[in-house]
């Protein structure tokens, strides 16, 4: 949804898409004409009140971009004559990302479940189950009473039974689903089963380590990812590499006392499921906190001071412009 | 030391922009609604003073 649009020279327009804000306000400190204005963060976060984080004052808007520019997370889309100043040349890039090496990855999920923004896919496809075990079997249907009990034992549930017909009851094997445990052939009372695995000893020869592969792909959604780290950090092989949009640290203020289990206003607000309660106070995790600020802004204490030493952007052309990005680094802002 | 309500600011519930918000905002159960007007359990006030912030009405407030 289009915000602020106007044409002159040029035409401009500023689109504010509510599903990639967080809340955090530095669009509303960055912004020169004071036209943006952050709205209840933790009513909105919490789901009591429908209204959106930021609102755009289309009288005090001049159309600058600096918001769309400055927003990690994408949440503001400006266009010059219908190009989007991300893909504009003479416009500031975040170098934050996060990556997925699939040539490392091994499928395993981890970092599927652990992403706090839903951003990751991981599809996978299993190796078949029959191709990684060597064996035989076989059942004597002479001999089979049809009792069902290696029916009822197998673990794989290879084995099928039907006595619809009383008179000629049939039993298979699966050999597809199969393992060669060799459960059956022990359980059998009257020794209808033949069986042998030969998955050990020289039949391990005989299967091919390919496929034993798992195969498949890792996606990274870049409209929802908003490079916290968690896929780093829970990767067991160090497949994903994550770049943050800022570096720097979280100060807790001293004389604020943090109303914990009372208040948690930080831990909803938090895009980056950074935050817990420890001991009953609040506690972020920097291996997950990008220094957005939106708990900065949410605690009603003024405890947590967000403070920023480098911020992750290059091409920043027009000295005015790093003048006013210049405001959200090195500075202790609440 | 719990929040005070200035009745004239916070209005009938009804009338609040935020539909009663800070009742919704406040685990603690400390302001509840009686005969349409909001009122305060000063002993379950914990001061995490999250109403004080988000009262569209700003009628919640502290004693300095």
């Amino acid at each position: 949804m289009v915000s602020v649009e106007r044409e002159g020279e040029q035409k401009r327009s500023l689109s504010y898409r509510k599903n990639k804000c967080v809340g955090c306000g530095i669009c509303t400190d960055i912004c020169p004409t004071e036209a943006l204005r952050l709205g209840p963060l933790v009513p909105i976060a919490r789901g009591l009140v429908d209204m959106d984080y930021v609102n755009v004052d289309k009288n005090k808007c001049a159309l600058c971009g600096l918001c769309a520019a400055s927003c990690p997370f994408e949440a503001f889309e400006f266009k010059i004559d219908d190009i989007n100043i991300k893909e504009h040349e003479l416009y500031p890039k975040w170098t934050s990302k996060a990556e997925i090496d699939e040539e490392e990855c091994l499928y395993c999920k981890a970092c599927e479940t652990a992403c706090p923004r839903d951003a990751i896919t991981v599809s996978r496809e299993l190796p078949e189950r029959s191709k990684l075990v060597v064996g035989e079997i076989e059942i004597n249907e002479d001999t089979c009473i049809h009792c069902g009990i290696c029916e009822e034992m197998c673990p794989a549930d290879a084995i099928t039974m039907n006595n619809e017909n009383i008179e000629a009851p049939e039993i298979s094997v699966d050999e597809d689903k199969c393992v060669y445990c060799l459960i059956c052939k022990r359980a059998c009372p009257v020794d209808a089963i033949k069986a042998a695995c030969r998955s050990c000893s020289y039949g391990i020869y005989e299967i091919n380590p390919e496929d034993a592969e798992t195969k498949g792909y890792s996606f990274i959604d870049e409209d929802t990812c908003v490079n916290c780290g968690w896929c780093q950090e829970i990767c067991p092989v160090d497949a994903a590499t994550v770049s943050k949009p800022f570096e720097g640290e979280v100060i807790f203020a001293e004389e604020a006392e943090c109303k914990g289990e009372s208040c948690h206003a930080c831990m909803d607000v938090c895009p980056c499921n950074a935050i817990s309660l420890v001991d009953g106070k609040s506690v972020i995790n920097p291996k997950f906190c990008i220094l957005c600020g939106a708990c900065a802004k949410a605690c009603p204490q003024d405890r947590i001071i967000i403070r920023r030493d480098k911020i992750n952007m290059e091409n920043v052309r027009s000295k005015s412009w790093q003048k006013q990005i210049d405001k959200l680094v090195g500075v202790e802002s609440k | 030391m719990p929040v005070e309500i200035d009745m004239e600011k916070c209005g009938q519930i009804k009338d609040c922009p935020g539909e009663g918000l800070c009742i919704k905002i406040c685990e603690q159960g400390a302001l509840i609604e009686e005969d349409g007007k909001l009122v305060i359990i000063p002993e379950k006030c914990d001061d995490c003073d999250l109403c004080i912030q988000n009262c569209p009405n700003q009628a919640i407030s502290k004693k300095s």
